[in-house]
């Protein structure tokens, strides 16, 4: 007789997790008033955005794009490179590696978690009251981002460095800021770069829709066609925005590739 | 004969690097008319906008306003998670290259990177006059979005499996369909609801911002308070939405640290 090992009960998170997740689900597609009818009747209206949405007109939106394209690409640049940069010393702030007192640590981290949850465009909606309508505002909301993004990357991978270099540099007599220069720093510099190239990618994506709330970039394009429902000038903005992201991307991950 | 690769000369790529990034910085401020002055002028100008919040508007009728829109960004995040995740469980199967064939994979690759290159604002106002003002229209173009990001981590995660106990299975006389469904759903299960956690927590800042192109969510709030000025109620609605986007956060990262890392018995 062969002795078979009773099977493992399952655990509380199955037996009370997806009942929950079931119900939530349930209760979630009634409140957002998934209604079969009325979806079936907008459907007919599909035409609006259809039709026009097929026959792009290449010509105009080329014409009107290329600037404000333009302006997104260096909104991404100039946000990615000076939200890095303040994100490099705030992360050594931020971990616990490198901060040795722990109420500064614990400022610094719940800082950079605070600034995380706000969505990108919550920030630009703000410094576009705080600073006025344009880029400027995008530049900095997309800051806030690439620091947000940079600081948790950054300082987790500070908290994971290898403790040996910094203890040879303790023993020889450095103070603590000596160590961290000379054996933290050059240990997460390769990681910081490779961090930069992807928020840099984050950046030009987020930054196509920092327009529709008057951010500046290319998104301002879209928002004005957008409200006249011009969308045969919309579909080729939205293609060549893709092109150009997609085309930047790639470089950007060639790059990376190259450097790591 | 086999030549080891030359290094890069690291002091030169360094430099160039530095100065690279120097110049398409200076390109872009003077491209954007940034100016240094505007730049130490921005704290002030953001510190006078935060003092305008507070006091917070804390009357009922603010919260009645305000909290009905939080959580239909909540149930936006979820619903919309529930579509990807349930649309591209299948199609992740077809994407990976060890349990379809290499054409299909590839092209189902092609899909799944053309699907994920649209923002889910883009999505959400081509949706919008289809199908109108309101949360399934932030709900759909969440769920599509969610469907390419999903469908690619999934397969990946498929791609990396044991082949051990496939071999197991094919051994003992299972047929495809029972490598398929004792042998590798068990092994990815795991990995994919906690990526389907995590989308949900992307997918919540997503919902959030949905409501400035008239899909639904606490970002309609926001916008509207801001253009009117009424700067105390602004700050209700940014602390309402950082509470939720945290609580979620913390629940659904204890979740998926219990799925990943499995019960912690004592010893």
């Amino acid at each position: 007789m062969i002795n078979i090992p009773p099977k493992p009960k399952a655990s509380y998170l199955i037996k009370i997790g997806i009942p929950f997740a079931f119900i939530f689900s349930i209760f979630s597609f009634s409140r957002i008033g998934f209604n079969l009818s009325d979806f079936q009747e907008n459907l007919s209206n599909r035409k609006i955005v259809t039709e026009p949405l097929f026959n792009p007109k290449w010509q105009w939106a080329w014409d009107n794009t290329y600037l404000a394209l333009l302006e997104t690409i260096q909104i991404a640049i100039l946000a990615s490179i000076v939200g890095c940069a303040i994100a490099l010393p705030l992360s050594f702030y931020a971990s616990r590696a490198t901060n040795l007192n722990k109420y500064s640590y614990f400022i610094y981290k719940s800082f950079l978690n605070l600034i995380r949850t706000i969505p990108d465009l919550f920030w630009a909606m703000m410094f576009t009251v705080a600073v006025g309508i344009g880029p400027f505002a995008g530049v900095l909301a997309l800051v806030m981002f690439s620091l947000a993004i940079m600081g948790k990357l950054l300082s987790e991978t500070i908290d994971s460095i290898d403790p040996g270099p910094m203890e040879a540099a303790k023993a020889t007599g450095a103070s603590h800021n000596q160590t961290v220069f000379t054996s933290a720093l050059p240990q997460v510099l390769p990681n910081f770069t490779a961090y930069f190239l992807y928020i840099f990618e984050l950046c030009i994506r987020a930054s196509v829709i920092l327009g529709l709330v008057g951010a500046g970039g290319v998104g301002r394009i879209i928002e004005t066609q957008r409200i006249f429902l011009r969308f045969d000038r919309i579909s080729p903005i939205i293609v060549i925005i893709l092109v150009v992201v997609i085309f930047i991307e790639q470089f950007s991950v060639w790059i990376r590739k190259k450097i790591l | 004969m086999n030549l080891p690769k030359q290094p890069l000369n690291h002091k030169i790529f360094r430099y160039t690097i530095t100065s690279l990034i120097i110049v398409a910085s200076i390109w872009s401020a003077a491209g954007l008319e940034i100016t240094l002055d505007r730049l130490i002028d921005a704290p002030k100008q953001v510190g006078i906008l935060i003092g305008a919040m507070f006091p917070l508007d804390m009357s009922t009728e603010a919260f009645n306003r305000i909290i009905p829109k939080v959580f239909e960004s909540l149930f936006i995040a979820w619903a919309g998670t529930v579509i990807g995740s349930f649309f591209s469980f299948p199609i992740s199967f077809l994407a990976a290259n060890n349990v379809a064939k290499g054409i299909v994979s590839k092209a189902t690759k092609q899909v799944l990177n053309i699907i994920r290159a649209f923002p889910e604002l883009i999505l959400a106002f081509i949706f919008l006059p289809i199908t109108g003002l309101g949360p399934l229209t932030g709900t759909l173009a969440i769920g599509i979005h969610s469907i390419g990001t999903l469908g690619k981590l999934s397969s990946e995660v498929i791609e990396g499996i044991d082949e051990g106990p496939l071999e197991a299975i094919k051994s003992s006389g299972g047929s495809k369909l029972n490598e398929l469904t004792f042998g590798i759903i068990p092994q990815v299960m795991p990995t994919i609801t906690s990526y389907w956690l995590y989308r949900f927590e992307i997918n919540l800042r997503a919902s959030a911002v949905l409501g400035v192109v008239g899909a639904g969510g606490v970002g309609q709030e926001l916008i509207n308070q801001l253009r009117f000025r009424d700067f105390p109620r602004a700050g209700t609605v940014l602390i309402c939405t950082i509470v939720l986007v945290l609580t979620a956060d913390a629940i659904s990262a204890t979740i998926r640290n219990r799925i990943i890392k499995g019960k912690v018995t004592k010893s």
